[in-house]
């Protein structure tokens, strides 16, 4: 059976290749199809790679806590019209909560950093010394600053590796001075690579300050949330109960809405769920449209191939081919171009992922290419089913009359 | 010693409604190392004869035996084994696969048999060699003449050491001069002890057999024996 496997692939490689104009375009469909699924496929794994490095870069363990919700479609006056959050409901937060094990408060905004003659825009964040157990980022140099250097305004900054690649190149920077709109601060530490978060921005641009340095300079209105980091396991329990003390500090009676937001990575994850079901959802529609296009070129490519071949198959079987060697031939041969197709496919897709790579961070899934083989060959042998069953069955007189 | 037994043979079709005899009623023996024409004018039958004889057709009715097995009862499968152990096929147009050389022509009924390459390689250029084609071996049917594709036939035919060789009009597409080569080969056959059958309508070509049958109307009107002077 085995010297009949290697015929049939002979015969079928000869039947592709003897043809190649016609088994390109007999192939085309099943080519889209291998080409849109495994770019999908791709496209998803890039977004769930830098998704999951965004999301641990927000920590899944912490409660973000604003005015704003995420992904609700609030109007922007109800917002603005909620009370901002203060540096004062950190101490409260921490003396009422069971679960809390770091809470800190995030002023953000936009300034204006320079060393030297180098200066950029960036983004600068006011906190407090527990910032860094409430991101999953570590420091690459140096060190956070202390309970003491925020309390007393200390001029101290931690800066992303983006920031020190960019003034400082391979200098330690630690010890150096940088001004932050045009006031000095000493760089103390630097944050490890991060990446771009969610592959659209690079977080590795920022510096951060104590937030009583922070609320000197710049200013102590301005957009707040608290960070509260939780145990993993009781992040539905610390939500419940932040919220608690969250209505008590702003004095809310029962009856009343919360006029603040909890937050948590989850929102995220169901907003990036629905994002990726819209592009699954899309590719796959587009690849099984294509391999069905494709799959019925194929047999239909394959009905000519056996009524051209019809005293050949009448030959064949007056030397002794069996019903089922016929059967296996033409099936191989309509598995063979669908191999074929597969692999320009996932060739194409290959290519064009290198593309993609350059401004998206992606590359294709090995079980991705090889499931792409598989179904591919599958098309193969559901189209090329019926018609190697009527070869098979061909009367072998009829056939090798016919002309 | 016999090879072939045809007992009451009939094949019956039904042709818009109307009832054709093909065969009617025959009976033959084949005995082992003869050298036999089958012959009869168009519609007399002898395609069907041929057909059932190789193994390619049931009979309607009629038992027919080849060395001891009950053909009229066999299933495709069966039909297909016996054609590949047994019978080696010479046809009118030769029928060789187009894309494949001489010798993987010759190899094709080796790969049904399931035969390991080597032995198969082997095997197909002996056949070769012996209709001799030696030095033609890796050409592919167009850049043969006529007399040397139907010799690639006769190869292919020989290769699985059938019991019969059955030649359909093997002369029929070839001029004299290469159609009495081709005779000279089955002579040579039949000399060395293979069975021959051979269906035409030429006498000259019948005359190279030892057994002359001849068929009319489904029905076998003379079975004779050549007188070779």
């Amino acid at each position: 059976m085995i010297s009949l496997f290697y015929e049939n692939l002979k015969i079928s490689l000869v039947a592709v290749f003897a043809n190649k104009t016609k088994s390109l375009l007999t192939a085309l469909g099943i080519i889209i199809g291998v080409l849109s699924v495994t770019l999908m496929g791709t496209l998803i794994s890039g977004l769930d790679r830098s998704f999951e490095s965004s999301m641990s870069w927000l920590g899944k363990d912490v409660l973000y806590v604003s005015r704003y919700e995420w992904f609700s479609d609030m109007e922007w006056w109800e917002v603005k019209n909620r009370p901002r959050m203060r540096s004062e409901y950190v101490d409260k937060i921490k003396n009422l909560s069971k679960y809390a094990l770091a809470v800190s408060p995030v002023m953000q905004r936009t300034a204006s950093l320079s060393y030297a003659d180098k200066e950029t825009r960036t983004e600068i964040f006011g906190t407090n010394e527990e910032y860094m157990e409430t991101i999953s980022t570590d420091l690459d140099l140096g060190r956070f600053f202390s309970l003491s250097e925020d309390r007393n305004g200390s001029r101290v900054t931690i800066i992303g590796y983006g920031l020190k690649e960019a003034f400082f190149g391979s200098d330690n920077p630690i010890g150096k001075y940088i001004k932050i709109d045009n006031i000095k601060f000493r760089v103390i530490g630097v944050l490890e690579k991060q990446g771009k978060f969610l592959g659209l921005f690079s977080v590795d641009n920022q510096a951060i300050l104590p937030l009583g340095a922070y609320n000197r300079i710049f200013s102590k209105r301005g957009w707040m949330r608290l960070s509260v980091k939780v145990p993993e396991q009781k992040i539905e329990d610390g939500h419940d109960e932040i919220t608690g003390i969250m209505r008590q500090i702003r004095g809310l009676k029962p009856s009343e809405k919360s006029d603040f937001a909890i937050n948590k990575t989850k929102a995220f994850e169901a907003q990036y769920n629905k994002l990726k079901l819209a592009i699954g959802g899309t590719g796959y529609f587009i690849t099984l449209l294509s391999l069905i296009v494709g799959g019925i070129g194929i047999m239909n490519i394959m009905f000519v191939t056996v009524k051209e071949r019809t005293r050949e198959i009448g030959v064949r079987k007056a030397i002794g081919a069996t019903n089922g060697m016929i059967l296996s031939q033409f099936l191989m041969e309509a598995v063979t171009i669908c191999f074929f197709a597969g692999l320009i496919g996932l060739l194409l897709a290959y290519i064009i992922s290198l593309f993609i790579n350059q401004v998206f961070p992606s590359t294709l899934p090995l079980g991705l290419s090889l499931f792409s083989i598989f179904i591919s060959m599958l098309v193969g042998i559901l189209s090329g089913i019926i018609p190697a069953y009527k070869a098979s069955k061909l009367d072998p007189i009829d056939a090798l009359r016919y002309e | 010693m016999k090879l072939i037994g045809l007992k009451d043979i009939y094949k019956i079709y039904n042709v818009g409604g109307e009832e054709v005899r093909a065969l009617d009623g025959v009976d033959l023996k084949i005995n082992n190392n003869e050298y036999m024409a089958i012959m009869g004018p168009s519609g007399s039958g002898k395609s069907t004869m041929m057909n059932m004889i190789g193994c390619l057709d049931s009979p309607s009715s009629g038992l027919y035996e080849f060395e001891g097995e009950k053909v009229h009862i066999m299933d495709d499968g069966q039909l297909a084994s016996i054609r590949n152990r047994k019978i080696g096929f010479v046809f009118q147009t030769f029928n060789l696969l187009p894309k494949a050389s001489a010798l993987h022509n010759v190899e094709i009924p080796l790969v049904y048999a399931n035969i390991k390459k080597e032995k198969r390689l082997k095997m197909a250029s002996d056949a070769l060699i012996s209709v001799g084609l030696e030095d033609r071996m890796h050409h592919r049917p167009n850049e043969l003449s006529g007399g040397q594709r139907q010799r690639v036939a006769i190869a292919r035919a020989l290769v699985n050491n059938p019991s019969i060789i059955l030649a359909d009009e093997p002369t029929g597409n070839l001029d004299s001069k290469s159609g009495h080569e081709i005779m000279k080969i089955f002579d040579e056959l039949h000399r060395n002890g293979n069975t021959i059958i051979l269906v035409t309508h030429e006498d000259d070509i019948a005359k190279y057999s030892n057994r002359i049958v001849r068929l009319l109307d489904g029905k076998i009107v003379k079975d004779e024996i050549v007188v070779k002077n």
